[in-house]
Order: structure tokens, then C-alpha cells, then sequence
């Protein structure tokens, strides 16, 4: 058995600042060796380190189909998050994963499928939804609600677009406020989740995003039909091995590194520590 | 005469019926024979079960910060043996707690048993039982102690912590109010006595002792936690950015941590002892403890905790401090 | 298993003690400042076992050291390893102990993902449990069905009857074990000696208290301002999970520069604020009542989720440790007495 806490070394393929103001950064890496075999779901994590700073989670933006390379996005905002936006294209960081459990796409299949983000929390659902075109005749209706604060805090604004040229995706930007130039909604997620109302209908929403969004969405799913079991959300805690054993991202007797970090909300509801 | 612990209930339920105070921080009987543990009490039927005695050994300075913040606009009253009340003064002096917050109530201490030394004398021998001698000033220097097969009588001047045996200030240095009568004549006891020993090691023999007692430490921070200084919102050994030491048990790493917070306390520190009592692996730094203390004395002329009015030296600036030790 | 019980006659115990540990790495009680842990046996050495009720920190230092090196690294190479020494034994941990380590196998070597470390030192290792004759008044094992003689988990079972150990294998490995000795069998007399001992010591502990209920009433009492009362003067420092048999969370570090160091884990609380601090500045647990309230829930709810049994082995060091004297006896007996006042 791989001694799991052992990084894979992994190379940065491509470094991109993602938001205008450079608090962001998108790494795209490859892996050196192509005995590596990395199978995984959208939904799941990484533990991305640097050798003297440290280690610390990030959802996988890229979806499997996707086979080049595995993305991540990265705040800069503690230790290792500030060394990684020094890395250039070409540096090798260590790499653990994947961790953790990830979107039950499989019940997604043959259903509608409604795609909620908020800021920078948007890159497991950026992966979500590269999945779901990629096979796109798998699932009937797919609608993306997506907001951040201004137009330049949008994630894979590049994309956006082009899937706004799509013909099979209702994706629906908003910013918080007004904007010279804003042609798009204005207003906060869970307002034009409510103003948008998908159908619950034989539908799956699935929610990412800062806590307070995600705190204000839920109840709007709810009250437009969505029950608990069929929302999901991808939670974030403070973590250090990622595999269940150190303690300190439980969320009652859950560990978000193992047994999420996509939980549904009707389990959510049922975790004394949750505070939804 | 009423016992200690009746005045002080007494008072007590008086201060919170008459509205002088809104909760009392102060003693009730501990779970284990020689504890007693930290009761936060905010009616007149909890005031019935605190109380005074040699196994009050915490300081409850500790919690003042916390209970006002948990509390606003409370008057809190506090049960302060010296070395509380010294530490109290501290706090205000430091604006950690205002003054008119807080009503002390002044207990005479006769000292605080250092558990440690009573498990040396039976030999490691869980004590079941004890009987300590009435406080205050009944004379009783007696502590019984009871086993499973054993029963003994202790000198309470030997199972008494270290500081205790040095402590000049047996009264907190401002009061409110005080149960029974302020102790007196402590001042017999030689303030620093306890460091005439570890005066006479070489500075490698003290550098070793310091080393023998950090290679002990399991960075449980239960010092820094017990000490009502130790307030910092973060404390030095646990900052990232940037790390000043390691974080693993090491001796060169644990005795950074114990020697820096020596010198952060420098000044402050009142030898009150709980650090020393809190330590669950028994690390005595007392000698470091006190031998600032001494320094800070007869360098600047200033006890830590005794008075409002003069201000610290470590926080203050006097172009005749002697500064002979800069090279 | 062998109904067989041999005897060791303490006279013969240093011989004993040799024999094991030309086979294994011999961690037994040893006082040192008159602090009592498992520490190596050294040549010549013995352990320390007047007095000795427990150790006064876990053994679950010897399997799960306080600072554990993951991997190093240096100019880009990275190496790692797990214990290779002889394989180890604990000779005089008591049944509680024992326990504790049964449940830390459980947290480090089950599930989806294998702890290479703890497993590489509990690989082929031996636990020599021996009876407690004398439970301290802060024992509370038999709160959770374990006892003075419980022998779940253990290798060999000692039992001091005086001038001697009745000695008892309890798995294949404790058989092998013995089988290298010449310890003769127990006579009935023995047998009847060490029975009447394990009933002395049993019916010396104190009061039991029913647990049974306790993870509903846990969860029922979530939001009650009960955790306020219990956690008003906790510290909140490790003093309690650093002495726990059973408290496992820790922090993984770096040591060194960029160019050469190690990655390494250290021993954490969840009683610390920094525990569960984000990097953003949130904090799930912020005051001590959020942290004693998980730490109370995990050893007492999460524990039952997660592995169908208490987190909690009743041995007492976390009373007898806490600098404020929280006694997490009181607070079973607090959350199983509280009553809910309607709002």
C-alpha cells in the first residue's frame, strides 16, 4: 500500500493570475512520470505542497476528461498559498490525492442538473460542469447560477463565455453590484437563484460557495421544491492529512477530508456541528 | 469565630443580594482530596459552597478577561489570595481589566500545598483522604493525609510549593473586602531562599538543569494557559508567519518556549506558581521564575502586582537604567 | 487458546525481561524525575514497578511518538520510512492502556487509508498487560465494561500475586511467546490467589455510573448552555488529550528551509484554539466551550458513529492531569442529569 502521506512530485505546467486583482492564481501540472495513473471525480481534492512551507487542500477545478493536466486555483491568504503564487511554469510541487468523495454524478444521469456558485469556491463545479458537457447526452437540463462580488472576482472568465455561446447550458453571472460595462444580472446569488426558480423537478442542485451564500441558498432550494437529499454542497474545514486520522476538520462525527467534502444537505442537517 | 469558608460565603451571598456584584469567581471543594477547583458563582445558593483553604491553589486572576468578556457590563468579584490579588493589579495596570469592574474579595493565604511533595512523602501513595488545618491563624500547621494502608501527618511547611515558602505578600496589595483578618509577619520568610542553592551552580549547571527540566515538556501549554499574564491573543510559539521555533518536543525547541515566556514576563511575573502546579510532567522552572523576579528587584527597585500607582520597568524608559550589560 | 497459566517468580522477572528483549524492543514503566512513562529498557535496566499504579503519561507514545518524521527531503529528493527496529513489546501496561491501543489500531490502521507509521511499529508487537491489584480512585475502566482485569487486546496477561506473576497467554502470539520460556504452570492454589485478588480489586472501585444512554443525551443537549457551565474554567490547554490513551489528532509541520528539512507530525488538541483556525480568519470552535464540547462528543458520540465504542478507556489521567481539576466524570455526570428547560 502507497504511504498516503507521501506527495506525488508533479510538475506546473501552466500559471495563470485569474482574478484582476491577483489574489488568484490557476495552476494547471502535469505528472512527470506516466506510470502515475490518477483516477478521479469531479468533487474531489488535492493536498498541494512546497518542501519547507507546508500543505494545504484545494478542490480539483478540471474534470477527468480532461486528461493533460489537473488544475487548481489558488487564494493566496496563509503560508503555503503565498509560496504557491511564487511558483513558475516548470517548478515541482508535491501533490496528494485524490481525496475525498465527489459529486454522485451517477445519479445526475438522465436528470436536470442545476449548478450553483459563489467567488472562488467556483473550481469543483468549474470540473462539475466540464464533466457534464463532455458527456452531455447523458443528462437533460443543466443551469449554472454564478456570482462574485465584481466581474474581474469571476473564475475561467474565458470559458464562461464560451459556454454562454452554448446552446446547451442556461448559465445565468451575476455580480453584486452595478457595474459600468455589466450587461449581465446584478445581485446576490441566492436572490437570482430565487428570481431564476429552477424546476426541482426531477432535478440535483448542487451549491459551492463562501459559507454566508451557501447559508442563504439552501433556503431558497428548499423553498422552490428542492428536498435536502437532493442538494449537495461541498464543505471546507481546516485540515492537515486529508485521510481521517488527524481530527480537526470534523464536522460532528463526519471528517470532511474523508467522508466529504460533498455532503448532501439532508445529511448536513443531521450533524449536530453543522450550522447551516 | 466563624470559619473562613462561613465568612466568605456570608459576604458573598451578601455582595451578589445586594447587587454589588453580578457573579464571584472563587473556590469550591475539587473532585480530588487536596483540589479545589475554580466555581464561577453567580447565585446566593452556589455562594454556600465556596471556599478558602491551602488547596486553593489556582490563580483565578487567570479568569478575569474571559468572565468580563462573557460578561459585559458585570461587576465581577473575586476571591484573591496574595499573589491573585498581586496578579489582579497587574491586569489593570496592563488595562486588561478596569478596576471598577471588579470588587476583590481578600483571603489571608497561609500558602498552597504543592500536591508533587505530597506524593513524595507517601511514597507514591494515592492520598484518599486529608485533613488540613482551619485557616486563618489557627496555629495548625498539621495535614493529615490518608491511604489505602497508610495514615500520616505532614508538616504543612513541607508539602507547601516553593513559593509559598518565599512569598512576602500572603494578602492581595488592594482590596475591596476582606475575610477575616490580613496575615501578618510573612515578611520572616526569606523572599529568595529558594534560590540560594541554584545561585551556587556554574551557568553550565544551570544551563543543564533548564535543559533536564525542558527535555519533560509535551508543549501541553498548560503554564502559559494557567498564568493570568499569558492573556496575548496569540502567543509567540504559536505564530507561522514566521515561525520563530519548531513546534515538536525537542529540548532546544521547549526550552525557547519556556525561556522566552520567562523574559515576556519578565517584570510581571507576581511567582504566584501556577505554571509550576499546572504542569502535568512536574517542569519546576521556579529557580528562573524567581531569579528574574530578584533581578527585576534589585535592578529597578520593583515588585510585580503591589501597586497601581508606579509603572513597570520593563514598560517604561529611564535614561538612568543601568544598561550594563549592552556590549 | 491454551487453557495453560504459568507462573513467574519475580526473582526470575530480570530473566524474563532479558529473554524478551533479545526478541523485541522492551518498553516498560520507568520513573525518571518521578514521572513514570514506558521508556526502553536499558541493559540492566528495570522497570519500575513499586508504586506503580499507571504511567503517568499513555503508552501511546511508543507507538505514536510525540514527533514523528514523515518524510525529509533535500535538493528535490525526498525520502521516507517507517520503523524497522525490532519488533516491540510493552511489558506492565495496564488493561486500560491495552484498550487504548486497540482503538488507536482501529483509528490508524482501519478504514479507506492505513497509517504506515503506527502500523510499522504495532506490526508483530507484543502487549504484556498486567491486572491492576489496586485501582486508583480516578479509575473509571469499569464505566465502560473493561475492569482491573480486563484482558481484551492483550498478549499475555500478568497478574501480581505477590512473590510472583500468574502468567497467561491471550493470543498466538502470546503462546509463542511463552513457549521460548521455561515458566512452570500455576498451581489451582495460585489460580485461587489471583482470583481472589481480581475480586478484591474489583469490588474496591467506585461508584459505576451508566453510560449506555449517553450519546443520545450528548446530542439532545447540543445547543444547552450546559457547555457553558462545564467549560467555564477549562484552560483549554492539552494537558488532558496529551495524557489521553486514546486522543489521536495531530498537526503535520515542516522542519528546515526549502532546500533540505522534514516534514513532520507532531502530537495536536483539539482543545487549542489554532486547532481548527482557517487560514481566512474563521473559526468553527472559537472559546472553549466549542473545543471541550468536541473534544467530550468525540470521545463519548463520534467515537460511537464511527467504531461502535467509547473513545474513552476510564484510566484517569486527564482527572488527575487537569490543572483546574475538570473532572470528566462530572461532566458525564452533569450532561446525564441535566434537565432541559422548555423555551
Amino acid at each position: 500500500m502507497r504511504n498516503p502521506y507521501i506527495p506525488i512530485p508533479v510538475k506546473v505546467s501552466r500559471v495563470r493570475v485569474e482574478s484582476d486583482d491577483k489574489t488568484l492564481k490557476t495552476f494547471d501540472v502535469s505528472f512527470d512520470s506516466k506510470e502515475e495513473r490518477f483516477e478521479f471525480m469531479p468533487g474531489q481534492f488535492c493536498q498541494l505542497s512546497i518542501m519547507g512551507k507546508g500543505e494545504a487542500p484545494f478542490g480539483i477545478a478540471s474534470s477527468p476528461t480532461e486528461r493533460e493536466f489537473l488544475r487548481f486555483t489558488v487564494n493566496r491568504i496563509g503560508v503555503v498559498t503565498t509560496a504557491l503564487h511564487y511558483l513558475e511554469e516548470g517548478d515541482i510541487i508535491g501533490l496528494r490525492g485524490p481525496l475525498g468523495n465527489s459529486y454522485p454524478i451517477e445519479r445526475f444521469r438522465g436528470e436536470n442538473v442545476v449548478i450553483i456558485g459563489g467567488g472562488f469556491a467556483f473550481t469543483t463545479l468549474r470540473a462539475l460542469t466540464v464533466y457534464l458537457c463532455a458527456n452531455r447526452d447523458e443528462f437533460k437540463d443543466i443551469t449554472i447560477i454564478y456570482g462574485a462580488r465584481r466581474p474581474g472576482l469571476l473564475l475561467y472568465r474565458d470559458e464562461l463565455a464560451e459556454w454562454e455561446k452554448r446552446g446547451d447550458l442556461n448559465l445565468y453571472l451575476t455580480i453584486d453590484k452595478p457595474v459600468a460595462g455589466w450587461d449581465k444580472r446584478v445581485g446576490f446569488v441566492p436572490t437570482v437563484t430565487k428570481e431564476i426558480a429552477p424546476n426541482p423537478k426531477g432535478a440535483w442542485a448542487v451549491v459551492c460557495g463562501p459559507p454566508v451564500m451557501i447559508k442563504f441558498t439552501l433556503p431558497v432550494l428548499l423553498e422552490l421544491g428542492f428536498p435536502p437529499e437532493r442538494i449537495y454542497t461541498s464543505l471546507e474545514r481546516r485540515m492537515k492529512c486529508g485521510i481521517g486520522k488527524c481530527g480537526r476538520c470534523n464536522i460532528g462525527s463526519k471528517y470532511v477530508c474523508l467522508d466529504g467534502p460533498v455532503f448532501s444537505y439532508a445529511e448536513l442537517q443531521r450533524l449536530p456541528e453543522y450550522e447551516g | 469565630m466563624a470559619s473562613i469558608n462561613e465568612q466568605l460565603r456570608e459576604q458573598a451571598r451578601k455582595l451578589l443580594a445586594d447587587k454589588v456584584v453580578d457573579l464571584i469567581i472563587g473556590y469550591r471543594k475539587g473532585s480530588l482530596p487536596l483540589r479545589s477547583t475554580p466555581y464561577l458563582v453567580k447565585t446566593e445558593e452556589e455562594a454556600g459552597s465556596l471556599i478558602f483553604d491551602l488547596t486553593s491553589s489556582n490563580n483565578l486572576a487567570k479568569y478575569l478577561p474571559r468572565v468580563k468578556t462573557e460578561n459585559r457590563g458585570s461587576k465581577i468579584g473575586i476571591v484573591c489570595k496574595g499573589c491573585d490579588g498581586r496578579s489582579v493589579v497587574q491586569l489593570i495596570i496592563e488595562g486588561q481589566v478596569k478596576r471598577e469592574d471588579i470588587v476583590i474579595i481578600g483571603v489571608p493565604c497561609e500558602g498552597v500545598v504543592d500536591t508533587r511533595k505530597v506524593r513524595k512523602k507517601t511514597g507514591g501513595e494515592e492520598v484518599l483522604r486529608v485533613s488540613l488545618p482551619v485557616l486563618p491563624g489557627s496555629g495548625g500547621r498539621e495535614i493529615m493525609v490518608e491511604g489505602r494502608g497508610f495514615k500520616i501527618t505532614l508538616d504543612k511547611e513541607e508539602v507547601l510549593c516553593d513559593v509559598c515558602l518565599g512569598c512576602q505578600h500572603p494578602n492581595p496589595p488592594l482590596y475591596d473586602l476582606f475575610i477575616g483578618r490580613p496575615r501578618e509577619g510573612s515578611s520572616a520568610r526569606d523572599e529568595f531562599k529558594a534560590l540560594e542553592e541554584f545561585e551556587r551552580l556554574s551557568s553550565d549547571e544551570r544551563w543543564r538543569y533548564f535543559e533536564h527540566e525542558a527535555s519533560r515538556c509535551i508543549r501541553c501549554y498548560a503554564c502559559r494557559d494557567a498564568c493570568p499574564l499569558c492573556y496575548c491573543e496569540q502567543c509567540f510559539v504559536d505564530e507561522t508567519h514566521p515561525q520563530w521555533f519548531g513546534k515538536g518536543p525537542d529540548s532546544s525547541d521547549t526550552l525557547i518556549f519556556h525561556i522566552v515566556r520567562a523574559l515576556h514576563t519578565a517584570g510581571r511575573c507576581v511567582s504566584c506558581g501556577a505554571c509550576v502546579r499546572a504542569c502535568p510532567v512536574g517542569i519546576n522552572l521556579n529557580p528562573l521564575w524567581v531569579r528574574i523576579e530578584k533581578e527585576v528587584k534589585e535592578r529597578f527597585g520593583y515588585t510585580a502586582g503591589l501597586s497601581l500607582e508606579v509603572t513597570p520597568p520593563l514598560a517604561t524608559y529611564d535614561e538612568n537604567d543601568k544598561q550594563e550589560f549592552i556590549l | 487458546m491454551s487453557e495453560e497459566i504459568f507462573k513467574l517468580e519475580k526473582d526470575n522477572l530480570e530473566g524474563f525481561l532479558l529473554y524478551l528483549s533479545q526478541k523485541y524492543n522492551l518498553f516498560l514503566p520507568r520513573r525518571v524525575d518521578d514521572q513514570l512513562s514506558f521508556g526502553q529498557m536499558k541493559p540492566g535496566g528495570k522497570p519500575s514497578l513499586d508504586h506503580y499504579f499507571n504511567t503517568d503519561l499513555p503508552p501511546k507514545e511508543v507507538f505514536f511518538p510525540q514527533r514523528e518524521t514523515l518524510l525529509s527531503y533535500e535538493g528535490g529528493e525526498v525520502k521516507h520510512s517507517t520503523y524497522k527496529a525490532k519488533p516491540i513489546a510493552l511489558f506492565g501496561v495496564r488493561p486500560c492502556d491495552t484498550k487504548g491501543i486497540i482503538l488507536l489500531d482501529r483509528v490508524f490502521a482501519e478504514g479507506e487509508y492505513e497509517d504506515p507509521y503506527w502500523k510499522a511499529r504495532r506490526t508483530n508487537s507484543l502487549l504484556l498487560t498486567l491486572g491492576c491489584n489496586a485501582p486508583l480512585s480516578t479509575c473509571f475502566c469499569h464505566w465502560f465494561n473493561l475492569g482491573p482485569f480486563n484482558k481484551e487486546g492483550t498478549d499475555i496477561f500478568l497478574t501480581d500475586i505477590g512473590d510472583a506473576y500468574l502468567v497467561e497467554p491471550c493470543s498466538k502470539k502470546g503462546e509463542e511467546c511463552l513457549r521460548g520460556t521455561s515458566l512452570l504452570g500455576a498451581t489451582g492454589d495460585d489460580r485461587k490467589v489471583a482470583e481472589e485478588i481480581r475480586r478484591k480489586a474489583e469490588s474496591s472501585l467506585s461508584e459505576r455510573v451508566e453510560i449506555s444512554s449517553l450519546k443520545g443525551r450528548l446530542l439532545a443537549l447540543w445547543e444547552e448552555d450546559l457547555w457553558e457551565d462545564i467549560s467555564q474554567k477549562c484552560l483549554s490547554c492539552a494537558a488532558c488529550s496529551y495524557l489521553c490513551p486514546t486522543c489521536h489528532c495531530f498537526d503535520i509541520q515542516e522542519e528546515g528551509s526549502q532546500e533540505k528539512g522534514e516534514r513532520i507530525r507532531i502530537w495536536d488538541s483539539c482543545m487549542f484554539k489554532l486547532f481548527t483556525q482557517e487560514a481566512a480568519g474563521t473559526n468553527p470552535r472559537p472559546t472553549p466551550k466549542e473545543r471541550l464540547r468536541q473534544r467530550i462528543m468525540h470521545k463519548f458520540s463520534y467515537f460511537l458513529d464511527n467504531l461502535g465504542e467509547f473513545g474513552c478507556v476510564g484510566c484517569g489521567r486527564c482527572i488527575r492531569g487537569c490543572p483546574v481539576n475538570l473532572d470528566i466524570r462530572e461532566v458525564i455526570k452533569a450532561v446525564k442529569s441535566f434537565i432541559v428547560e422548555s423555551r
